[in-house]
């Protein structure tokens, strides 16, 4: 068996070298679809953190009538704070809103005008509430229904992160949906190629097949080089993904980190933690996909 | 040894190869199969190392029936026989010894075992100091002898040899036949196919003749006839 291995393992290698152009090509085509299909994983990465950054920021703002008592108030903050799905409840007084108010229209003369007009303050205090979960918000929004100051809300008003999250997802399902289909492409074609380059294999070997089925071959020795030397390829398409990607993602990173503010998209993060299962998957894949074109060559083309 | 129960090969869509064949050989005999061509010699030689499967009938070898041989048997049972054509078959981009060498691995021998192996078998056919050579730099008769070596290589029961002499002059065809000879006195059974009428004549043994896929003499110490 151990030498048995060992000779297989030098046809294989023989196989690789005699088509050196050909392994070239299929290695090439192998490296393309593993470039897509990391690609969809950045892409994936990045999204999820880009919603996930966003839902961060959602919030429910509560406003309530300027004549509200500030015990009313309090009772209100004391009893969302007690609520396990709020994460914070930030308290902005009439003034800070008047002002908050001010600052944003400050251009905007007529609205500047209509409020010189009313003469005092309009505003009552707000609260701001963040939850754990965007769902979370239905729950909290129910809360407040309690009859202690359900009276003195004026207004219940959901910041509409729900639609960037939505078109954020929106464009990157488009994005991903394109790099799935390109990715099932290259996959095609590589299978075609894998397929073409076992074909020519046997066809160069042919003599040397047809005197080892001769001589007694075990079948399996007729086999195996074609399959190893797919595994090879397949394992030297997974190395050279891996000795491009971490630099290429050190390099990318910074960039990709500005639309994160002081966040990190964690894209190098993913990558190294999760490096044995995606590489580890990757090459499992390819070498499934490849065993089966070259299966099916040899089924066509070798009749052992 | 062999034993055919009315075998027929028919190639698609409905050349005959065989029609009809029964006929049984002792373990050591040596025969010869004889005919024109296209009568079916080299259809009953592939019969036997299973490179076809009869249409109908039973066939066969060494207690074993091979009629509906499993491929993943076919290995087995070519170790156990060893076969010799007219063009030879030697790879040409190995020497004589790794041509010879070549049989064993891919059947997983040990390398031990193959550098005594060969050696011998090479002596055997006389080629002993030939071994770095590659074919173009032998003789026909020479080259046939490295198959004959390669054939021999597992110790088979039986040889089969398909017109082994087809491409050689006279003077090297005697010497192929007579090596022949010389592996069947050590007790391999040996079918020859050929239409070489010198060497059935000289040899003497049991002929077999073929006409239109049909047995239509089996003699012992026969002779070629037509
Ligand atoms: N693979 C094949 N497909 C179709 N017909 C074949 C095949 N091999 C042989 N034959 C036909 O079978 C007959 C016997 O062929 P063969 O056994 O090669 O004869 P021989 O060796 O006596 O010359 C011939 O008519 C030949 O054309
Ligand atoms: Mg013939």
């Amino acid at each position: 068996m151990f030498v048995s291995s060992y000779r297989v393992t030098k046809f294989a290698l023989q196989n690789f070298w005699r088509n050196f152009w050909l392994s070239l090509i299929t290695l090439s085509m192998l490296l393309l679809t593993l470039f897509t299909i990391n690609l969809l994983l950045v892409l994936n990465v990045v999204t999820d953190r880009a919603i996930a950054l966003v839902e961060d920021r959602v919030e429910l703002s509560v406003y309530f009538y300027d004549s509200t008592q500030e015990t009313t108030l309090s009772s209100a903050v004391a009893y969302l704070r007690g609520l396990s799905q709020v994460r914070d409840v930030e308290i902005i007084s009439a003034d800070e809103a008047y002002q908050q108010f001010i600052q944003r229209h400050t251009d905007d003369a007529q609205i500047m005008a209509s409020l010189q007009e009313l003469g005092e303050n309009p505003f009552g205090p707000t609260l701001v509430i963040k939850a754990d979960q965007v769902g979370d918000f239905e729950m909290i929004i129910d809360a407040l229904d309690n009859p202690q100051f359900r009276d003195s809300i004026r207004e219940k008003d959901f910041s509409d992160y729900q639609s960037i999250v939505e078109r954020i997802q929106s464009i990157t399902d488009r994005i991903q949906v394109f790099v799935i289909i390109l990715a099932l492409v290259f996959l095609f074609i590589a299978c075609l190629i894998v397929f073409n380059t076992v074909r020519i294999g046997i066809f160069i070997h042919r003599d040397e097949i047809a005197i080892m089925r001769l001589v007694g071959a075990n079948n399996w020795f007729i086999k195996a080089p074609f399959l190893l030397e797919m595994v090879l390829v397949s394992f030297i398409a997974v190395g050279i993904t891996i000795a491009m990607i971490y630099p290429a993602l050190i390099l990318i990173e910074p960039q990709v980190d500005v639309y994160f503010g002081s966040q990190s998209a964690g894209l190098f993060e993913y990558f190294t933690q999760n490096g044995l299962l995606i590489f580890g998957g990757e090459f499992l894949a390819l070498v499934i996909i490849t065993f089966v074109s070259t299966g099916m060559a040899m089924k066509k083309y070798l009749k052992v | 040894m062999i034993r055919f129960k009315n075998v027929s090969k028919l190639y698609p869509p409905n050349v005959v190869g065989l029609d009809c064949v029964s006929l049984h050989v002792q373990p050591g005999e040596f025969v010869s199969i004889v005919g024109k061509s296209g009568t079916g010699k080299s259809t009953l030689a592939k019969l036997l190392f299973a490179e076809e499967r009869p249409t109908r009938g039973v066939i066969e070898i060494g207690g074993w029936d091979i009629t509906h041989i499993h491929d993943r048997d076919i290995p087995l049972l070519r170790r156990q026989i060893g076969v010799v054509f007219q063009d030879f078959k030697l790879l040409q981009k190995k020497t004589v010894y790794e041509n010879v060498a070549f049989a064993l691995q891919v059947a997983g021998v040990f390398p031990r075992r193959i550098r005594e192996v060969v050696p011998q078998v090479l002596d055997i056919v006389n080629l002993g100091n030939k071994l770095a050579r590659y074919p173009k730099q032998l003789s026909g008769g020479e080259q046939q002898r490295v198959a004959i070596a390669r054939a021999l290589v597992h110790s088979p029961k039986m040889l089969i040899a398909d017109e082994p002499t087809g491409n050689l002059d006279t003077l090297n065809s005697r010497e192929i036949m007579d090596l022949l000879k010389k592996i069947n006195e050590f007790g391999t059974t040996i079918v020859l196919v050929t239409h070489d009428r010198e060497m059935v004549n000289r040899l003497r043994r049991r002929v077999i003749t073929l006409e239109d896929g049909k047995i239509i003499s089996d003699v012992e110490e026969g002779r070629y006839k037509l």
